[in-house]
């Protein structure tokens, strides 16, 4: 009998103890990974590379008039995952908006004598009340970038791979990338007050007896404006030394866009002045869409274990 | 004394049948018998099968006997040793079936594979011969020497393995880059709350919140709506640019505007991307990315800003088409964050800039212009949750 219950009770007892073991075991099979690297065999893109990236800029949301400027980064790539450089860009294409072009049309028919309006009072005092603001040309007188250099530092926190409709495959890394930012503007030059400048000068000389010249093309004057920036992108490795990069980038700074006096004078100063001045200028959160294509140096990518 | 070598799960199962002992493996199983001076009563009969492949029953040793007791007892210590001796073999091993297990003779298995075959030379005797030789040919291929039993019991019943020769062999396995998609989508629902700003309008922001459901058809194809409410609860979140004015005043121009009401679409989304990230080399994240586009309608209305003395305007819905890109970054496999570009495309109905005269300027005919095809692009930033939380892969990982 006492075997019998043995018997019985001995494989029910290693039954209950299999059990157990086989979670156990199945703990262990994926143990193996536990503190393993979460990446084997990457391929290090940066690391202890340089990366030169010709890149074309797009501005977003402009008010008065768009920018497309072509520049380049350079960075050295201290570790895989932190680097060092700088971008710079140059505006080479400055690019009015619809808004701009309306102005400019509304001035033009304002001073033009053949316009059904011209005679009108309304026109008349139209006439009286932009010619401090708007000039001939008024794109002329638009806040413009003329360059940009931003020495930056870069952080590379993910490090992946794309896989497209599971047939292209792209290593990816994504970065931030943080700096001051030192951005040469043209904007329209101060005028009214004590700097003996008309705002409202008229094109031509001597007297206007009928209120009908319009008011002279605006001076403009450069000036550097240092900002913050900062901004993220992504990197699409092609090769071994090749990618393409796509970045969006912050810059904040404060500029004159539309070069007319809108500020300085009444209840916080929150009305027109009269003169047009650094009280003019607006606090802007600008914005840009960058295009790369980089190349990194030397051409040889290692891999990590 | 019996002991059982095995890197998969398996049954046991003791019969008496004739008086022999009949081991049953179910699965995978590579059984070592042997038998060490133990006066067994019975024959000892192991039975390792593979499911879907025939027995290859053999008898091990007879002349023996052994109680019921004792019998018990081996079979229970064999079942506890089992377990630990499966979880101490390295993974990976146990995928090739035990010699036993094929149709093949062993001896046969043996002579095309020298490099497997056991110290002692034992591969030559015939599969029913006793059970003393019988381990040698039925030892399992690359089975490690230092894992105990057999070589601790009979070095000479210790397996050889050229372990350089086993590592060169190519193995053709087929590997994805993305072995198993994290988060399966494939008859699950997507809701997803999101926060929706515009892009491309200087002018006026329509900041609002807005709420998106989704059903996958398939793991890359799904059928939703979405609505974003611009105006929610009596409030306004549209936002009149401060410039509107200052140019309004420095230029004398007025540029129509409008705000937004609702929208509302029917959409479909396809998932052509999907990938990992490491974030900080230290931990996997994963993600996907898909095109989304749609039918709908988009209410909105003019600000009135030439004539606002005499003109209020009421909310027209237009018929808006739509399509973006989006970029979902999963937390787990039923909670992720959502970033996605849209642009809603529509033809507007502004106000008109010039003002009729006289008592026609309160003719509603009167205060509306021109009609432009509007392309409002907006960012909407939100969360994905999937319902159901869980489910099973068809296959295993």
């Amino acid at each position: 009998m006492m075997r019998r219950i043995l018997t019985v009770a001995l494989p029910t007892a290693a039954l209950l103890g299999f059990s157990s073991q086989a979670s156990a075991q199945e703990n262990q099979l994926t143990g193996p990974l536990a503190g393993a690297p979460a990446v084997r065999g990457l391929r290090l893109h940066r690391k202890q590379r340089f990366e030169i990236a010709p890149a074309v800029s797009f501005t977003l949301l402009d008010e008065y008039q768009r920018h497309i400027l072509l520049g380049a980064r350079l960075t050295y790539n201290v570790t895989d995952w932190l680097g060092l450089g700088a971008w710079g860009a140059f505006g080479a294409v400055k690019q009015t908006t619809g808004l701009s072009d309306r102005i400019q049309d509304a001035n033009d028919q304002r001073f033009n004598p053949r316009s059904p309006n011209f005679t009108t009072g309304q026109e008349s005092t139209g006439r009286t009340l932009v010619r401090a603001n708007i000039g001939k040309d008024f794109k002329q007188q638009l806040a413009t970038i003329n360059w940009i250099f931003s020495p930056q530092i870069t952080a590379v926190p993910f490090r992946g791979k794309l896989s497209l409709f599971q047939k292209i495959f792209v290593d990816t890394d994504a970065y931030f990338f943080a700096g001051p930012a030192f951005v040469n503007l043209r904007e329209r030059a101060d005028c009214g007050g004590s700097s003996g400048v008309d705002c409202a000068a008229r094109e031509g000389s001597g007297p206007d007896p009928g209120n009908v010249r319009p008011a002279a093309t605006k001076a403009t004057a450069s000036r550097m404006a240092i900002a913050p920036t900062f901004g993220l992108g992504l990197s699409f490795y092609t090769g071994q030394w090749t990618s393409f990069g796509l970045e969006w980038r912050a810059l904040m700074y404060s500029a004159n866009t539309g070069g007319f006096d809108i500020a300085g004078g009444g209840e916080g100063g929150r009305f027109p002045d009269g003169k047009v001045d650094k009280s003019d200028r607006e606090f802007k959160f600008n914005q840009m869409i960058t295009v790369s294509f980089g190349m990194q140096f030397p051409r040889t990518i290692k891999q990590s274990d | 004394m019996i002991v059982f070598a095995t890197t998969g799960n398996f049954r046991l199962d003791k019969k008496a049948n004739n008086g022999d002992l009949v081991v049953e493996c179910a699965k995978r199983v590579e059984v070592a018998c042997h038998l060490v001076r133990a006066p067994l009563l019975e024959p000892c009969r192991v039975k390792p099968s593979i499911q879907g492949q025939p027995d290859t029953s053999r008898t091990v040793r007879k002349g023996y006997r052994m109680n019921q007791g004792r019998m018990g007892l081996l079979v229970a210590a064999a079942l506890l040793a089992v377990p630990a001796t499966a979880s101490a073999q390295k993974p990976g091993k146990g995928a090739k079936p035990p010699a036993g297990a094929t149709d093949k003779p062993a001896d046969k298995a043996d002579e095309k594979k020298p490099e497997d075959k056991p110290a002692g030379g034992a591969d030559a005797k015939p599969a029913d011969a006793p059970a003393a030789d019988a381990p040698a040919a039925d030892a399992p291929k690359g089975e490690d020497p230092s894992a105990g039993g057999i070589c601790d019991l009979d070095p000479s019943q210790c397996p050889q393995v050229d372990f350089d020769a086993a590592a060169s062999k190519p193995i053709p396995a087929q590997m994805y880059a993305v072995q198993q998609l994290y988060a399966l989508r494939v008859r699950r629902v997507e809701v997803n709350p999101y926060w929706s700003f515009s892009l491309n309008d200087q002018f006026v922001s329509h900041p609002a919140p807005g709420m998106a459901i989704n059903y996958y058809v398939t793991n890359v194809l799904a059928v939703g709506v979405n609505g974003t409410w611009y105006r929610p609860f009596g409030s306004n979140l549209n936002q009149d640019s401060a410039f509107n004015a200052q140019t309004r005043r420095a230029a004398r121009v007025g540029v129509p505007l409008t705000e937004y009401d609702w929208s509302a679409a029917l959409n479909f989304t396809y998932v052509p991307v999907y990938g990992k990230f490491a974030g900080f080399g230290d931990f996997i994240f994963h993600y996907d990315a898909y095109i989304v586009g749609g039918l709908g309608m988009l209410s909105n209305r003019p600000i009135a800003v030439i004539d606002p003395d005499n003109r209020t305007f009421d909310s027209k819905a237009h018929l808006a088409f739509n399509a973006g890109l989006g970029l979902r970054i999963f937390f787990n496999r039923w909670f992720a964050a959502v970033g996605e570009v849209r642009n809603y495309v529509f033809q507007d109905q502004l106000e008109a800039t010039t003002i009729a005269r006289d008592k026609a300027a309160t003719d509603k005919a009167t205060w509306y212009g021109d009609k432009p095809i509007t392309v409002n692009v907006q960012a909407q930033v939100g969360l994905a949750i999937f319902l159901p939380f869980s489910w099973e892969y068809r296959l295993p990982k």
